[in-house]
């Protein structure tokens, strides 16, 4: 005990400074949180400046370019003016209070950077490069150039919009209906040989499918297949199939049995218990292998380029090359039009579908 | 309601045999519990009862009817699983409602039963919740009410109560029971905890390895286990057990000699905890406490002694004895169970005096 004693006499005092000294702490705590988050806005801002700034030079490009010449002035004065007004809304938010006086102070920061974009780069902007859209010999069209091209030599974009619309989306819906099925069994079914079925998808989906495009030519040529989308839409499908598969497959082995033969038992059968119970629950594995085939077929160029002619068979990647290509000396200003029209619905699918996608990372780990 | 039969019935997987063959009959309406510890194949027998898995041999009836080859889903049987099993996307009521939409109930029929059944259990208040905005003994409840909505005619009960915290499982099981008392339904429950089985069923079936050890009430097993198993997996805390050699009417264990008549060979002693007490040191068996854990009404004492380490349990909640105390151990004779080490079956024939204990 008298060891003890002059310890706690001591420890005293010191707690007494410690009370008078919480304040200072808490300052000292929110100081070093503004810091740190004020570091954390600037390095993300900072890394994603590369990320963001060829979307975003494309469509300034797309919206400005005069025939003929790149020029990135309206780039730099546009970023001189959002970058400031993007880190001074960051920090508003991050170091006043909410409510209506940020509020206020915000839409003050928007309104001067709008006014001071439409001044600075207002007068440079206009819609001639969106002429595709509406004709299809927009070539021959554009002022100041000569008829470098025959007439018709392209087809309307909304041809080639269709085309990749159809391709994207049917691919989309066949990988869909087989991964589902087959993952399903994969999943909860044991036969002869399933373990080397799944070494094997793996092996499929590492194969580098580029080695097999001359059989492949030589196959859809046999067929009948070659110059038809539906040839694309199987090739593509088929190529994707592996990982959807072992990706569905994943969702599935995270679907606990208990719930399945609980669905029996209640009187369902094994096809009911699989629409109405197992089902829904791989719905999010089912949007994000979706999106993903989808944006696969979307974007696809290799298989197009080399399976497709017609220019009635053009999809929007063939499209986009073409344009670059067949107009004598490259029209920027085109070309980035095009771009932001070709690449718009990829980026709104991504965005709407953002929190199912990192879902599927999951789903696949589990698998 | 139905009369269950087993008759050698028996499950297994290409070579790994989960149950073999079985014979078992439980009464319509009876509650039975299938007791045994993980991976003793009393799940198996259950999924086999449900329809769920096809038994590898023999018969399964329902009131003399062989039903092996009717599927699951015409068996009408309810189920609950430990998991609780309920369908994330639907709500209680959809929960509930689902068996009824296969059996042809038209929808304000459906209804009807649904909030009935639901009072039964008190959950009326919860139809509209996702299973994922309720907590365990709710989702408990829930599924207990998808079981019974269809009036099923045997009701199948998977380790209904482990993950429930301890304050509720009590609840649930006197409630469970009273509910199985009022609807009259067989009722087969399936448990690894002995609390739960000897609580809540009119007898208990112990298994181990896919074999029936004992059936019986809940005290026989306790009394008079068959088996070595079933007395040292029956009683909490365990029973003692020591090896022994009967010979000459005598029983050796260690340096203890008993007087034994009607066996001979070696034998394992088996003395429950409260049938050992303990005395002044100098007395009976010569001990020392290791370790002292009050239970409340009971103390349980670990006691070193040269026999090995016995657990001794003793009335009150009072600390007689702290750790290192030395101690004398006694015996009450008429209680101690005899089993023959090699069948490890137990010897009824045997009669034990302590009139030499050491």
């Amino acid at each position: 005990m008298s060891a003890t004693l002059p310890s706690l006499q001591r420890a005293r005092p010191a707690s007494g400074r410690g009370q008078a000294d919480w304040d200072a702490l808490a300052r000292a705590g929110s100081r070093r949180r503004a810091i740190g988050q004020g570091l954390l806005m600037a390095f993300l801002v900072t890394v994603s400046v590369p990320i963001l700034l060829p979307y975003f030079w494309m469509f300034t490009i797309s919206v400005s370019a005069r025939t003929g010449g790149v020029e990135s002035a309206v780039l730099w004065r546009s970023i001189g003016i959002l970058v400031p007004a993007v880190l001074a809304l960051g920090f508003l938010n991050l170091l006043t209070e909410p409510g209506i006086r940020r509020l206020y102070a915000a839409a003050g920061i928007v309104v001067v950077a709008g006014t001071t974009l439409a001044w600075a780069i207002g007068p440079d902007l206009h819609l001639q490069n969106w002429a595709f859209l509406r004709d299809p010999n927009f070539v021959e069209n554009l002022s100041g150039r000569g008829a470098g091209t025959v007439e018709a030599q392209f087809p309307s974009v909304w041809t080639a919009f269709g085309n990749s619309l159809m391709l994207a989306g049917v691919q989309t819906f066949l990988v869909l209906s087989v991964a589902t099925l087959a993952g399903y069994y994969l999943s909860r079914f044991d036969f002869q040989g399933r373990a080397s079925f799944l070494q094997a998808l793996l092996v499929l989906h590492a194969f580098p499918a580029m080695t097999l495009i001359i059989p492949i030519f030589l196959l859809m040529h046999w067929t009948g297949l070659l110059d038809t989308i539906t040839g694309v839409i199987l090739v593509i499908a088929t190529l994707e199939l592996p990982f959807a598969v072992f990706i569905m497959k994943g969702f599935f082995d995270a679907v606990p049995w208990d719930i399945e033969m609980q669905a029996l038992v209640d009187g369902a059968s094994r096809r009911r218990a699989f629409l109405e119970v197992v089902f829904p629950q791989v719905k999010v594995g089912l949007l994000a292998v979706g999106v993903f085939s989808f944006i696969r077929g979307w974007e696809e160029y290799v298989f197009v380029r080399t399976l497709l002619f017609d220019k009635q068979n053009w999809t929007m990647s063939l499209y986009i090359f073409w344009v670059s290509d067949d107009i004598m000396g490259v029209d920027y200003g085109v070309v980035a039009a095009v771009g932001v029209f070709y690449v718009a619905p990829s980026i709104l699918l991504y965005v709407f579908c953002q929190k199912y996608l990192v879902q599927m990372s999951l789903g696949g780990i589990k698998g | 309601m139905a009369r269950i039969e087993l008759q050698q019935v028996a499950k297994s997987w290409r070579e790994v045999v989960a149950v073999e063959p079985t014979d078992l009959v439980i009464e319509d309406g009876e509650f039975v519990a299938i007791l045994g510890p993980s991976g003793c194949g009393k799940s198996t027998m259950l999924f086999m009862l449900a329809g769920i898995y096809a038994p590898t041999a023999g018969e399964i009836r329902f009131d003399g009817h062989v039903v092996n080859a009717v599927e699951a889903r015409d068996r009408n049987v309810g189920i609950v699983f430990q998991s609780y099993a309920l369908y994330p996307h639907m709500t209680v009521a959809r929960n509930i409602g689902f068996p009824l939409k296969f059996k042809g109930v038209k929808a304000d029929e459906a209804a009807r039963r649904v909030i009935e059944v639901a009072q039964l259990v008190h959950v009326e208040e919860l139809l509209d919740r996702l299973p994922a905005e309720m907590s365990g003994g709710q989702q408990q409840r829930v599924a207990l009410a998808r079981a019974l909505v269809k009036e099923p005619q045997l009701l199948l009960l998977d380790e209904p109560l482990s993950n429930l915290d301890a304050t509720l499982r009590l609840t649930m099981r006197a409630e469970i029971r009273r509910l199985q008392r009022r609807l009259g339904v067989t009722t087969i429950l399936v448990t690894h905890d002995q609390i739960e089985a000897t609580t809540m069923a009119d007898r208990v079936v112990c298994m181990s390895k896919g074999r029936i050890e004992q059936i019986g009430t809940a005290d026989a097993l306790y009394r008079r286990p068959d088996k070595l198993f079933v007395a040292s997996f029956i009683g909490a805390p365990p029973i003692n057990l020591l090896d022994g050699r009967a010979a000459d009417g005598r029983l050796r264990v260690g340096e203890l000699t008993l007087g034994a008549s009607g066996i001979s060979g070696e034998v394992v002693l088996g003395i429950r905890p409260e049938h050992l007490g303990l005395t002044a040191p100098g007395r009976g068996l010569a001990g020392r406490i290791l370790t002292v854990e009050p239970l409340g009404r009971e103390t349980l004492y670990e006691v070193a002694t040269p026999l090995g380490s016995l657990r001794v349990l003793e009335a009150g909640s009072e600390r007689r004895w702290q750790e290192g105390d030395a101690a004398g151990g006694t015996v009450a004779d008429e209680a101690l169970l005899i089993f023959d080490k090699s069948s490890e079956r137990r010897l009824e024939s045997a009669s034990l005096a302590l009139a030499e204990a050491a």
